[in-house]
């Protein structure tokens, strides 16, 4: 694999002193590839803005290092950090719009901080308008703006001096479900179209549902768990990441059935009970009808549930297996060899 | 007696004009400075900051009257005179500086620090922001802040007559007062009314008018 777009190693973040010292980040460390979009998700508090506003320096680090495509943004000051930083694109929860500068000319500053010359300017600024689906917006100022319109300048904003990397701050918390789904298909468009790295944090584990690859979990400064997407949602291994799946997934078992599962210990079946998960076209294939026919096992369905992650379907599935204890066991090892994500959550009978 | 209220009018604008320009001239640096070079903004430099600070408080403390007399000496050397509308445009300035300063000061931190860390964000430099992004976003708060130093302006600049400065507040003083024209000192008393009251109406106009927030 290439070298990562952005690594960070180590980096340890601490605001005041003595008593009133609080640890933002713990030594994290991180690898972001190039072209991903890679979501940071934590409580308010966890570190998180602090985490993404070490990448372009607004926050500095007290120990670690830093990494941007191959430049060591720790250690950059003045005229070079300005120079790298205009090739990281950045969008905020509150817009951070200019109030006095219409559409255009909040679109047009950071090619202007740039020296980019006035005809140049203008042709990147109606296409970047166009692209945001702002065109007719163009002379109005921010105040006439809903939020989801807002967001979409500050993109068409973030991405006027053709950012490597684009750092999204909490950008859809302000915004009501139904602007954030359009401003993430938005963040999607442009993932694709120009190959961009986005870095998103998020308190909403739909944001990271709806369009992230690779996600880390972060706790109280540390970074508890990362991974793949699908693997979170699959088998969320930390306190934290089930605690954010509870709203977004039915990974969590309902109670009545938490019950069943209780009461089973007492009866006279002998067998487990399995949490099931599959994604993509695993789901397609009947697994538990053939584990039935093959192995000498029943199999009765307490809860399923599917959903779907980024356009791929997840299904989880809570199945009472009974039978031998020998016949249970090989009817476990063939979902796994099926590649499916098997974890028993009680022996029933023994 | 009308062309004494003219003359005296005129008098008055000319003294708040000159005054009011030269200490927006050093006023409006003053507090750029003073707001930049603060704790956690783009240029914090903690010496200086304190520094400027103690010098504008110094500055604001001293009741104008006593200004007009402590600084003879300074205005005789800067300007020759220390009496006339001349004379009197000298502790007039020095007195605006600090106040409009602080006006400076408290409009500049009105502003949103998200926007100042977009900018930082984008790569711009310490002067774009204050060019680019300060100045601009603070616009109607400064005008207001300006209309405010006017106004006071124009009410030490009574004070400036009184000690023979010239204007409005020498003319109610010495005919108003002194020669019992109860007539002169009620037509100044109205001509100052009506031209706070036009600068408050058209700085807050202005304001409203360049406020896009």
């Amino acid at each position: 694999m290439s070298s990562p777009m952005i690594e960070l190693e180590n980096v340890t973040k601490i605001y005041g002193q003595g008593d009133k010292r609080v640890v933002a980040l713990a030594d994290v460390s991180l690898k972001i590839q190039k072209g991903e979009i890679f979501g940071i998700i934590g409580l308010s508090g966890a570190g998180k803005s602090t985490l993404i506003r070490c990448i372009n320096k607004l926050e500095e680090p007290q120990a670690g290092t830093i990494r941007l495509a191959g430049q060591e943004i720790t250690k950059l000051k003045g005229k070079e950090l300005r120079a790298a930083r205009r090739k990281i694109g950045m969008i905020f929860q509150h817009f951070n719009l200019l109030s006095s500068r219409t559409v255009y000319g909040n679109i047009a500053f950071p090619l202007e901080i740039a020296g980019v010359k006035p005809k140049e300017r203008e042709e990147r600024v109606n296409s970047l308008m166009e692209l945001v689906g702002l065109s007719e917006k163009r002379n109005a100022y921010p105040a006439e703006l809903s939020g989801g319109q807002k967001q979409r300048v500050g993109i068409a904003r973030a991405l006027a001096n053709n950012p490597e990397v684009l750092l999204c701050d909490e950008a859809t918390s302000a915004l009501d479900p139904e602007t954030t789904k359009s401003i993430l298909r938005l963040l999607q468009d442009v993932n694709r179209r120009f190959g961009l790295t986005i870095v998103l944090i998020t308190h909403q584990m739909e944001v990271i549902k709806e369009i992230c690859d690779t996600v880390a979990v972060i706790e109280e400064g540390r970074i508890v768990e990362q991974g793949p997407v699908v693997d979170l949602f699959a088998r969320p291994r930390s306190v934290a990441a089930r605690r954010f799946m509870k709203g977004v997934l039915h990974t969590e078992i309902p109670p009545e059935i938490q019950e069943r599962i209780l009461s089973a210990s007492a009866a006279d079946r002998r067998g487990k009970t399995v949490r099931i998960s599959f994604i993509g076209e695993v789901a397609a294939r009947p697994i538990i009808s053939s584990m039935i026919r093959q192995y000498h096992v029943e199999a009765n369905i307490l809860y399923a549930n599917l959903d779907f992650i980024k356009n791929n379907p997840f299904g989880s599935l809570i199945v009472e297996i009974t039978g031998a204890d020998a016949d249970v066991e090989a009817a476990l090892n063939y979902l796994h060899i099926q590649g499916l994500q098997t974890e028993v959550l009680t022996n029933c009978g023994a | 007696m009308w062309s004494l209220i003219l003359n005296a009018t005129l008098e008055t604008v000319y003294m708040v004009g000159v005054a009011l320009v030269l200490s927006a001239l050093f006023g409006i640096p003053l507090g750029i400075l003073l707001v930049i070079t603060g704790p956690r903004h783009i240029k914090p430099m903690p010496l200086l900051h304190r520094i400027l600070s103690v010098i504008i408080n110094v500055g604001r403390s001293l009741p104008f009257i006593i200004l007009l007399v402590a600084i003879i000496p300074f205005t005789r050397w800067l300007v020759g005179t220390s009496i006339g509308t001349t004379g009197a445009i000298v502790p007039l300035t020095v007195s605006a500086i600090p106040f409009m300063a602080r006006v400076v000061e408290s409009a500049l931190l009105e502003i949103d620090w998200g926007v100042i860390e977009a900018a930082q964000a984008m790569g711009a430099t310490t002067g774009q922001i204050i060019t680019k992004v300060m100045i601009p976003e603070a616009v109607p708060g400064l005008v207001l802040g300006v209309t405010m130093v006017a106004v006071s302006l124009i009410s030490y600049s009574a004070m400036a007559g009184a000690v023979g400065g010239g204007g409005l507040g020498d003319l109610a003083i010495r005919y108003g007062y002194q020669r019992f024209r109860g007539d002169i000192m009620f037509i100044t008393v109205l001509v100052l009314v009506v031209m706070v009251q036009g600068l408050q109406s058209f700085g807050g106009w202005l304001a409203a008018r360049l406020n896009h927030r």
